[in-house]
C-alpha cells in the first residue's frame, strides 16, 4: 500500500535522505525511528506529495507521489505534529471544509462529518472554535480531519508530540483500529514505548539512510542488547 | 479550474477573516467610524481654535504712527496697540508682541503722509509666519491700515472735489461659474482616490499575510496542501477572498465618506458653497475600475507573503511594498499633471488618475482603457507571481536545512570566508550592490562636486572597482568566476562589437519614443551640462573625456555589474533572469532626480550587455561594448559633422540608422559563441516534474 522506492532527497548540499526503500502493506503499523534531523520528516512529507524527491519514488497503492499527487492525496490521511487546525472554525465546519476538499458534496459530507463527531467523541466540543479547545480535543478533531474521506493509507508525523498520557491513549486507539480495518499506517516518533507498544515493523533512519528494519525484537536480538531502546543507540552511533 | 473547490476554499477564508477582529477593524470600523469622526472632530477643533483666537484682540505694537492713525488703531477693538518699544524684529521674534507696525522705514517721524498731504509712507508689517497667533495678528492688522488707507484716500480726493471712485477705474469681482456640485466634485477627486486605493491596499494587508505566512506559522498549509485539490484552486480560492476584503474595504470606506460628507455636517464645505457629491453611476463605476487593482494588490501581498515563514516576516517584506504602492497615487494630487495613455500605463497611477478623472466628471475613454487594460495585465503577472509560489516547496517549507554559522560576528565572518562557493549567493550580491550605490550616492556626489570630473574619476575607481576587486579577495570567492576574467574569442568580441554598434542607436530611438510618449524634456541645465562634460576641443581632452567617459565606466561598472552581480545570479542558470535583473538594476543605478529617462536607454544596453557576457561568459566583451558605447557619445558630440548625421538637433536619430541598427545587431547576435558549461556550474535544484525525473534517470543510470 505504502512504498518508498530508493528515494533521496537534497536541500542544497545537504542530503537529507537518502536511497530509502521500504513498504507497509495494508493491516500494518510501520513505526519510523530516528534522532532529530535524520530525516524521517522529509520522507513522510515526501510520501504526502509536500516535498519532491530528488530521486526515486514514493508511491500510495501505486500512484506515485510526485507524477499523480492528487490520487495520492486521495488516499492519504496525514497528520502533522502541529496538528494543523483552523483557530477560527470550529470542529465541525473544519471537518466539513475538509470533506469538501476530499470531493465530497454537501448531502455526503454532512452524515460523514455527524458520523466522526461520534466516531472520535466530539459532541461536546464540536461547535466550539478549534482556538478554544484544549491539546487533548483538538488532537481528536485532528485526527477526525485526517480520516473524514476514509483513506487507506495514513501518514503521521510525530502523532504523540506534546501530548499528556491521556491524549497519547487516544492516539495509540485510533492507530490500532485503523490496523484493525486494514489500514496501512506509517508513523515518526521518538518513543520507543510508542514504537514497541504499536508497530508491526521498525525502520531505523540514521543520516537519512535507513540503517536496521524488522520487527522491533528482531532489531534488539541482532543487537544484543536489552531494549529497543538501547538497540536504537547502539544502531545509530554505528551508523554515524 | 474546478470552481466548486475554490468556492469552497473562498467560503471558508471568509468565514475565518469575519471572525478575525483585527481585519474587522481594518475593513470595517475605521473606514465607517474612526475617519469621519476623526474629520469631524478635526473640523471642530480648527473651528474651536479660530474662534478662541477671534475672541483675543491682536496684540500690535505700533512705532511712527501720526496721532490720526494711532487713534484710529487704538479705536479697532480687534487689536490691542502695545507701546513702539515692542514694535521691533526682536520683539515679535520673543513673542512680546504678536506683530508690529512700522510707520516710515528710515526716518519714522518726518515722512508721515496725511490727507493734505500727497506721498506715499512706507508702512512694515512685522510678523513670525511660523507662529498663528503672530500670523493672525499680521491679517487684523493689514486690514486695519487697509481700511484707514482707504480712508485717507477718500478725504485726499474729497479735498479735490473727485469722487470716491476716481482713483477705482475697475471693480472687479470673481463669479465661479462650476457649481458647488463640480467644485465638490474636483475636490474630491483630489483626495478621494488616493484615499480609496490606500484602503484598498490596507484592506488586503492583513488577509493576505493571514491566509499565506498566517497559514504556514500555524501549520495548517502542510494539512492543507495534502488534500486532493490542485494548488490553482487554493491559490485562486484565497486570492478571491483577500481582493473581495480589499475591495469591501474601500466600499465600506468609500460609502462612508460620502454619506458623511452628504450629510452637510462639514461646516466648511457650506461655507465655501461647495457640494460634496457621487453620482452612483460615478461611484459604481469606481467600484468596477477597483476590480483589477484589488485582484493586482492582493495576488502581489499574497506572493510576497506566502513566500515568508512568519507572519511577522510576511509584515516587513509587505511594508515597504505598501510604501511604494502607495507613494505613487500622491502624484494625483499634483497639479497640472494630465492623464494621457502613457500616465495611465504606470501600475496603480494610471488607475489613480482614471478615479479622479471619474469623480470630475470628465474621464477620457482612451487613457480609461488603457488603465484598466494594463492594470488587469498587472493583476495577471501578479497572480502568476503568487501562483507559481504555491507550487514551490522552497518556498512552503524555506531552503531545507539551515546551515547558516551561529556565533558572534567573528565567528560568523570566519564562516563566510571559509565557505565553499566560488561565485556570490545572488542575496550577497544585491547587498553589495545597495551598499556601493548608496556609499555611490553620498560619498561619489560629494566627491564630484568637490573635485570636478576628477571627483568622477575617484568615485568611479574608488567606489565601484575597487570595492568590487575587495569583495571578491576578502570573501571566499574565485575572482576568474566572480569578475568573469576569461579571454573571448576573436569570434565574440567581434559579435559584441556588432551588437554595441546595432543596439546603441535602437537606444536612441528608445530614449526618443519615450521622452516624446510622456512628454518629457530633458531639463535644459543638464543637457548643458551633459554635453559640457562630453565635448571634446582639442586632443588631450579628448583622450582625458576618453578616460573619464568610456574607459573607467567600462572597467569599473563592469566589475559590479556583469561582474560580482551578473555571475551571482547566473549560478542558477537562468539566462533571461540574470540579463533582466541585472539590466535592471543597472539601469536603476543611473537614475537620478532629473534623469528619470536614462532609465529605459541603459537598462536596454545593460540587457544587450547582458547577452553577451552570457554568451561569451567575458566580462572583456561586455566592457568593450560599455567603451564604445559611452565613447560614441565623446565621439558624436565632439564631431558635429558626425552629430548631424546621428542626431537632429532636438536629439531625434537618424532613422535610417535606426533602420540599419536591427542587422547589426542580429549580426552581431549570430556571430556570439554558445555559451560553454564549465564543470563546476552550479545545477538548480530540480523544481518540475520534469527534472526530478531527468534527476532519477541520472540517479538510475548511475
Amino acid at each position: 500500500m505504502i512504498e518508498f522506492d530508493r528515494l533521496s532527497k537534497r536541500y542544497g548540499d545537504l542530503l537529507a535522505v537518502r536511497e530509502l526503500s521500504l513498504t507497509v502493506r495494508g493491516g500494518e503499523v510501520y513505526a519510523l525511528l530516528g534522532a532529530n534531523g535524520a530525516g524521517k520528516t522529509t520522507a513522510l512529507r515526501c510520501l504526502a506529495t509536500l516535498l519532491r524527491p530528488t530521486s526515486g519514488a514514493a508511491r500510495i497503492a501505486g500512484f506515485d507521489a510526485a507524477r499523480e499527487p492528487l490520487e495520492v492525496r486521495r488516499r492519504l490521511g496525514f497528520l502533522a505534529a502541529s496538528m494543523g487546525l483552523y483557530q477560527r472554525l470550529t470542529a465541525r465546519e473544519l471537518l466539513r471544509y475538509f470533506a469538501r476538499l476530499n470531493g465530497m458534496d454537501d448531502d455526503a459530507a454532512a452524515p460523514r462529518v455527524e458520523e466522526m463527531v461520534e466516531a472520535f467523541g466530539l459532541g461536546e466540543f464540536a461547535d466550539r472554535l478549534c482556538g478554544k479547545l484544549s491539546t487533548g480535543q483538538r488532537q481528536r478533531v485532528s485526527i477526525a480531519r485526517a480520516v473524514v474521506h476514509d483513506p487507506p493509507a495514513l501518514v503521521l508525523d510525530e502523532p504523540t508530540l506534546g501530548l499528556d498520557v491521556l491524549s497519547s491513549e487516544s492516539i495509540f486507539r485510533f492507530i490500532a483500529d485503523a490496523r484493525g480495518r486494514g489500514r496501512a499506517v506509517i508513523f515518526s516518533t521518538h518513543q520507543m514505548s510508542e514504537v514497541e507498544l504499536l508497530a508491526d515493523r521498525v525502520g531505523i533512519i540514521a543520516g537519512g539512510r535507513l540503517v536496521a528494519e524488522g520487527t522491533a525484537d528482531d532489531i534488539v536480538a541482532r543487537t544484543g542488547e536489552h531494549n529497543l531502546a538501547r538497540a536504537f543507540l547502539r544502531i545509530v552511533r554505528e551508523a554515524a | 479550474m474546478n470552481l466548486r473547490l475554490v468556492v469552497t476554499v473562498l467560503a471558508k477564508e471568509l468565514r475565518e477573516t469575519l471572525r478575525d477582529r483585527r481585519t474587522l477593524f481594518m475593513m470595517i470600523v475605521i473606514p465607517t467610524l474612526l475617519y469621519p469622526g476623526l474629520m469631524v472632530v478635526l473640523e471642530q477643533l480648527t473651528l474651536f481654535g479660530q474662534r478662541r483666537l477671534a475672541q483675543q484682540p491682536a496684540a500690535v505694537a505700533v512705532r511712527g504712527a501720526d496721532p490720526a492713525l494711532a487713534a484710529f488703531l487704538r479705536r479697532d477693538t480687534a487689536l490691542r496697540v502695545l507701546p513702539p518699544e515692542s514694535a521691533s524684529m526682536a520683539a515679535v521674534r520673543r513673542r512680546h508682541a504678536e506683530a508690529a507696525i512700522v510707520v516710515g522705514a528710515s526716518a519714522p517721524e518726518t515722512t508721515v503722509a496725511t490727507a493734505a498731504i500727497a506721498g506715499t509712507d512706507s508702512v512694515r508689517v512685522l510678523y513670525d509666519p511660523s507662529y498663528e497667533r503672530s500670523q493672525r495678528a499680521h491679517d487684523v492688522a493689514a486690514g486695519a491700515l487697509r481700511a484707514w488707507n482707504d480712508s485717507l484716500l477718500a478725504q485726499r480726493l474729497s479735498a479735490r472735489g473727485l469722487p470716491p471712485d476716481f482713483a477705482r477705474p475697475l471693480a472687479v469681482a470673481d463669479s465661479s461659474v462650476a457649481t458647488a456640485q463640480e467644485t465638490g466634485a474636483y475636490a474630491l477627486g483630489r483626495f478621494l482616490p488616493v484615499l480609496l486605493i490606500l484602503m484598498t491596499l490596507l484592506g488586503a494587508f492583513y488577509p493576505a499575510i493571514d491566509l499565506a505566512a498566517g497559514e504556514k506559522e500555524r501549520g495548517t498549509l502542510e494539512t492543507l496542501l495534502t488534500a486532493p485539490v490542485p494548488a490553482g484552486e487554493i491559490v485562486a480560492g484565497k486570492f478571491a477572498a483577500v481582493a473581495l476584503i480589499g475591495m469591501a474595504a474601500a466600499a465600506a470606506n468609500l460609502l462612508s465618506m460620502l454619506l458623511t460628507f452628504q450629510s452637510g455636517v462639514f461646516k466648511f464645505a457650506r461655507a465655501a458653497h461647495v457640494q460634496f457629491t457621487l453620482p452612483w453611476s460615478t461611484a459604481l463605476l469606481v467600484m468596477v475600475g477597483l476590480i483589477p487593482l484589488a485582484v493586482l494588490f492582493s495576488a502581489l501581498f499574497l506572493g510576497i507573503a506566502v513566500r515568508s515563514q512568519s507572519f511577522k516576516e510576511a509584515q516587513n517584506a509587505l511594508t515597504p511594498v505598501q510604501l511604494a504602492s502607495t507613494l505613487p497615487i500622491l502624484v494625483t494630487m499634483l497639479p497640472g499633471i494630465e492623464f494621457n495613455a502613457a500616465l495611465a500605463a504606470v501600475p496603480v497611477v494610471g488607475i489613480a488618475m482614471m478615479f479622479r478623472e471619474l469623480m470630475g466628471g470628465s474621464a477620457r475613454l482612451v487613457p480609461s482603457l488603457v488603465a484598466f487594460g494594463t492594470t488587469i495585465v498587472y493583476a495577471g503577472l501578479a497572480l502568476h507571481f503568487a501562483a507559481r509560489a504555491f507550487g514551490r516547496e522552497d518556498v512552503l517549507f524555506g531552503g531545507g536545512a539551515s546551515t547558516a554559522p551561529r556565533g558572534g560576528w567573528r565567528e560568523r565572518t570566519a564562516a563566510w570566508r571559509a565557505g565553499p562557493r566560488r561565485v556570490p549567493l545572488p542575496a550577497e550580491a544585491f547587498v553589495f550592490v545597495a551598499a556601493i550605490a548608496l556609499l555611490y550616492f553620498h560619498a561619489g556626489t560629494a566627491l564630484q562636486a568637490r573635485f570636478g570630473e576628477r571627483g568622477l574619476l575617484y568615485s568611479e575607481w574608488g567606489l565601484l572597482f575597487v570595492p568590487a576587486v575587495a569583495l571578491v579577495l576578502i570573501g571566499p570567492f574565485d575572482a576568474r568566476r566572480t569578475l568573469a576574467l576569461r579571454r573571448p574569442s576573436a569570434r565574440g568580441l567581434a559579435g559584441a562589437l556588432l551588437v554595441a554598434l546595432g543596439g546603441i542607436p535602437l537606444g536612441w530611438a528608445l530614449g526618443w519614443a519615450q521622452v516624446q510618449a510622456l512628454h518629457l524634456e530633458m531639463p535644459k541645465e543638464m543637457v548643458g551640462a551633459l554635453q559640457k562634460l562630453v565635448t571634446a576641443t582639442d586632443l588631450p581632452r579628448f583622450l582625458w573625456l576618453l578616460l573619464l567617459v568610456a574607459v573607467t565606466p567600462a572597467f569599473c561598472e563592469e566589475a559590479v555589474f556583469r561582474g560580482v552581480l551578473f555571475q551571482s545570479l547566473a549560478r542558477e542558470q537562468r539566462m533571461w533572469r540574470t540579463v533582466a535583473l541585472t539590466a535592471l538594476v543597472f539601469g536603476a543605478f543611473h537614475l537620478s532626480g532629473e534623469t528619470a529617462i536614462r532609465f529605459l536607454p541603459t537598462a536596454w544596453i545593460g540587457v544587450l550587455m547582458g547577452i553577451v557576457v552570457w554568451r561569451t561568459r567575458s566580462i572583456f566583451a561586455s566592457m568593450l561594448m560599455h567603451f564604445v558605447n559611452n565613447g560614441m557619445a565623446v565621439v558624436v558630440v565632439s564631431l558635429p559633422a558626425l552629430r548631424r548625421l546621428a542626431l537632429s538637433d532636438a536629439g531625434e536619430p537618424d532613422w535610417l540608422l535606426v533602420a540599419a541598427a536591427p542587422l547589426a545587431l542580429a549580426a552581431g547576435l549570430w556571430l556570439l559563441p554558445r555559451r560553454t558549461p564549465l564543470p563546476d556550474d552550479v545545477v538548480p535544484e530540480p523544481d518540475s516534474r520534469e527534472a526530478a525525473e531527468e534527476a532519477g534517470r541520472v540517479e538510475e543510470a548511475r
